[in-house]
């Protein structure tokens, strides 16, 4: 086990390397002038050029491509160029809120979503079943942000129940924390919940099937214990799956569901940075969000072994 | 850990949680209360107002970094960190004294030593700085209070350019800050303005802080503008950045945020309808519609083809796309000034009036126009772009023309627009923007305007008798004599088409009952605010 962790995290560095050579090529390739930015809409195309050359912009790809790359191999991931702050400076500030908001939405989306799947394939065709498979399509159906602006209206604007927008730090006490960030989590695990109940529905329905589950009927199990301790334990393997696969599109959702509710997370830095063409930035936040994906799936690698003794690495 | 261990800690947490227990004591109701939360337009990304020229730097800026003069409501310069001036008979040299006990942040006094380092980092980058320096002998501090600056011809207009409000301002640094290239960002943010800003509580695209400086000196004279006693009433401002507009709009609702400098037009009416906040014009010199034709390369290389496009558009449909239905949020400008300004005109801007769509195919044809595709660059991310560049569209379909919209960013538009190429080979056709209407209250910070070919802004229109009139206008000396001279430009401007306005808009702000001495400007007022 321990040869094979170290393995993969071998393993990663190449797959880093590919992925700060491809972010980087792609904005390099990619249209846009930070110059222009910062210059303000009234700058003269000569002042453009000087804040361009001031920048390094001018300078040869592999040039600025090697002298990055030297630099990340360092641990520094540059420096912003509107702020003039360190990438990691930036990341850091902005950290938080997003592994606070992916957080509280997995634990949220998971304590939903595998209860409803086992409900519906417990009770498969019958009336509650159609709801969580019409409610896992609703999920998938709706946009994001229409589910933030409508749990806002409701809960913060209405009810006056949750504040509307931002962040409190955790440091700050868990229930200011948890009444900002409640509303952005079921935001971004709606699509979430819907994609984890329906493959543990459809996951639970093949293994409920098996003959040894008719055997544990049939010796009187209780069917709380068929359930969660011998169906769902096998039926874990591809759940646990596409709650890792699940990690990517709550990274995508994150820079809507900040947006929407102002929250100070690495999701807007990234928006903010990408509209500004702030490249050491969203070179940065790309390869943290890379290598925290690489993370989570070694994870689920070594958790397949606890739930299935027959993966062996 | 057990099942039922876990529970009764969880259940405990929860209950802590809900009484408050685990929170951090609030602050008092008046310590909250001298709070000012602002929502700006935009994300203050950087802060050097001097290397990054958008107007939220400027307007934070303006909390930051005080000004030797400032622009008031009569958009007259009024003494601001000045005691006092004088000039030669012959206007060639002026000299300046500070007034007493100005300070920066960190605790230095301000000397002419101080302003003459910021005042050669400013003309650098300011176009009537860089007119200054064209003329200028020397700039020198005589003693700590007193400098001078000594020109080769006359400058009416000294005291507007140490005055404007447009960006770049000249804003007072101290001399070891002040030193830094114009094309580098300053690292150091001490003002001598009468809030300091709070680097450790800035964190870019999300929030910004302003805490009162005790020792800032406020003029005796009433607040205007730019002009008069800066008295700050509340001691901390936060700016709170919300990248979206909805989401300001509901915060202003319950009470999170005091203040939204532009709200959503969409929802000005629900916030009209909430007791508790007061909707009015936030700057009464609102902006200029207008989409800018390359004047390098076919079709619109050629007048005749600028006219058409300008004689067959209506800018009431521009207006309309723009703001809706609320007629007080626009009007038709058939000129380039802004309208409600001593210099507003209408001379030479009939083709504006009244569209005529036979006429300007008959412009078309006479231009030699042969059907080849127009490029148009719209940015989607900008509302206001989007819906002008949707109309655009339509418009050179009208008439006749093809059009190739290209629909993309505006971080795009920025660098595309700056391209003299053909448009086939990465150049463009026509682009979209506006201008502040404080910027077209004259030409001294009316980049847009210009027609001085190669060196004029995008689109690089070349037209000696708009660039003749502008000369003649830093020259003037009476505003009788600069009415005179504007009429002319404008009517130089419009039959040379440097570019085509599609109207005025303006746009509101929203803040709580609770906060009183919101004004309306060309830049969000915080000195004079209170909140109860």
């Amino acid at each position: 086990m321990f040869a094979f962790i170290v393995r993969r995290i071998i393993t990663t560095i190449p797959v880093m390397g590919f992925v700060a050579l491809f972010v980087f090529s792609l904005l390099y390739i990619a249209p846009g002038d930070p110059a222009a930015v910062i210059a303000g809409d009234q700058a003269s195309p000569a002042d453009v050029e000087k804040i361009r050359l001031s920048l390094g912009l001018d300078r040869p790809y592999l040039v600025r491509f090697g002298e990055w790359f030297f630099r990340v191999l360092q641990g520094d991931l540059g420096t912003s160029i509107f702020t003039s702050l360190p990438v990691t400076q930036l990341i850091a500030q902005r950290i938080e809120p997003t592994v606070s908001l992916m957080l509280l939405t997995l634990i949220l989306a998971v304590s939903i979503a595998v209860p409803l799947g086992v409900l519906a394939a417990w009770k498969a065709g019958t009336w509650i079943d159609r709801v969580v498979v019409a409610f896992a399509v609703f999920g998938f159906s709706v946009p994001v942000f229409v589910v933030g602006y409508l749990l806002a209206y409701t809960f913060a604007l209405q009810l006056d129940w949750v504040p509307v927008q931002g962040y409190t730090p955790l440091s700050q006490g868990v229930w200011p924390w948890f009444k900002n960030l409640i509303l952005p989590a079921i935001t971004l695990g709606f699509v979430y919940i819907a994609l984890i109940a329906r493959i543990t529905r459809a996951s639970m329905l093949d293994v409920l099937q098996q003959d040894y589950i008719r055997t544990a009927r049939s010796k009187g199990v209780a069917q709380n214990s068929i359930l969660f301790v011998h169906a769902l334990k096998n039926a874990a393997v591809p759940i646990i799956t596409i709650i890792g696969i699940g990690v990517a599109l709550l990274i995508g959702g994150a820079v809507v569901t900040e947006s929407v509710f102002a929250i100070p997370g690495l999701g807007r830095l990234t928006l903010d940075a990408i509209l500004r063409r702030d490249y050491p930035v969203i070179q940065g936040v790309v390869l943290i969000f890379s290598f925290v994906y690489v993370l989570v799936n070694l994870i689920i690698d070594l958790i397949y072994t606890l739930v299935d003794p027959r993966i062996r690495y | 850990m057990d099942r039922r261990t876990f529970l009764k800690t969880a259940a405990g947490t929860g209950a802590l949680a809900a009484t408050g227990g685990l929170a951090m004591p609030a602050l008092s109701q008046g310590a909250a209360a001298k709070t000012l939360r602002f929502v700006p337009q935009a994300n203050l990304a950087n802060f050097d107002p001097i290397w990054g020229t958008q107007y939220v730097v400027r307007n934070a800026a303006l909390l930051v970094w005080d000004t030797l003069y400032g622009i008031d409501s009569k958009f007259q310069p009024q003494r601001q960190m000045v005691e006092s001036e004088t000039v030669s008979a012959d206007g060639l040299v002026w000299t300046f004294k500070l007034r007493p006990g100005l300070k920066f942040h960190d605790g230095s006094p301000v000397t002419s030593k101080d302003v003459v380092a910021s005042l050669v980092r400013w003309s650098a980058r300011d176009p009537m700085g860089l007119m200054l320096r064209a003329i200028q002998n020397e700039l020198v501090a005589v003693d700590d209070s007193t400098f001078k600056w000594s020109l080769k011809q006359p400058y009416p207009k000294m005291l507007l350019a140490l005055g404007k409000n447009n960006s770049p301002c000249s804003f007072i640094m101290p001399e070891r800050i002040a030193k830094t290239d114009p094309f580098q960002q300053i690292t150091e943010y001490i003002g001598s303005g009468p809030m300091k800003f709070v680097r450790a509580d800035w964190v870019p695209g999300a929030k910004a802080v302003f805490e009162k400086f005790a020792d800032y000196v406020p003029r005796s004279e009433p607040a205007d503008w730019l002009a008069g006693g800066k008295k700050m009433l509340v001691d901390r401002v936060e700016w709170v950045i919300m990248p979206d507009a909805a989401t300001a709009a509901a915060a202003l609702q319950n009470g999170e945020v005091d203040w939204v400098e532009t709200p959503l037009s969409d929802l000005v009416p629900v916030l009209k309808r909430n007791a508790n906040i007061n909707v009015d014009i936030g700057d009464p010199l609102g902006n200029i519609g207008a989409f800018r034709m390359n004047h390098l390369h076919p079709p619109f290389n050629n007048v005749k083809v600028r006219q058409a496009v300008m004689t067959a558009l209506n800018q009431e449909d521009y207006m309309r796309a723009v703001v809706g239905d609320d007629n007080a949020l626009w009007k038709p400008l058939p000129g380039y000034f802004t309208p409600g300004t001593p210099l507003y005109t209408e001379n030479g801007g009939d083709a504006l009036k009244k569209r005529n769509i036979a006429e300007a195919k008959k412009l078309l044809a006479e231009g030699g126009y042969k059907g080849e595709p127009v490029t148009c660059v719209v940015a989607q991310d900008l509302a206001v772009l989007k819906a002008m560049g949707d109309v655009t569209a339509e418009l050179l379909k009208s008439i006749g023309m093809t059009v190739d919209f290209v629909a993309t960013d505006w971080g795009t538009v920025g660098a595309r627009r700056a391209q003299k190429t053909p448009p086939g080979q990465g150049g463009w056709n026509m682009f979209h923007t506006w201008h502040a209407g404080a910027d077209c209250v004259n030409p001294a910070s009316y980049t847009a305007i210009r027609g001085s070919g190669d060196k004029a802004w995008f689109g690089w229109p070349d037209s000696p008798a708009v660039e003749a009139e502008v000369t003649n206008w830093f020259n003037a000396k009476s505003l009788d004599e600069e009415k005179a001279i504007i009429a002319k430009l404008n009517k130089a401007a419009a039959e040379h088409v440097i570019y085509a306005p599609t109207g005025f808009f303006l746009a509101y702000q929203a803040w709580r009952k609770n906060v009183t001495g919101v004004s309306s400007g060309p830049f969000p007022v915080f000195w004079g605010v209170n909140k109860a």
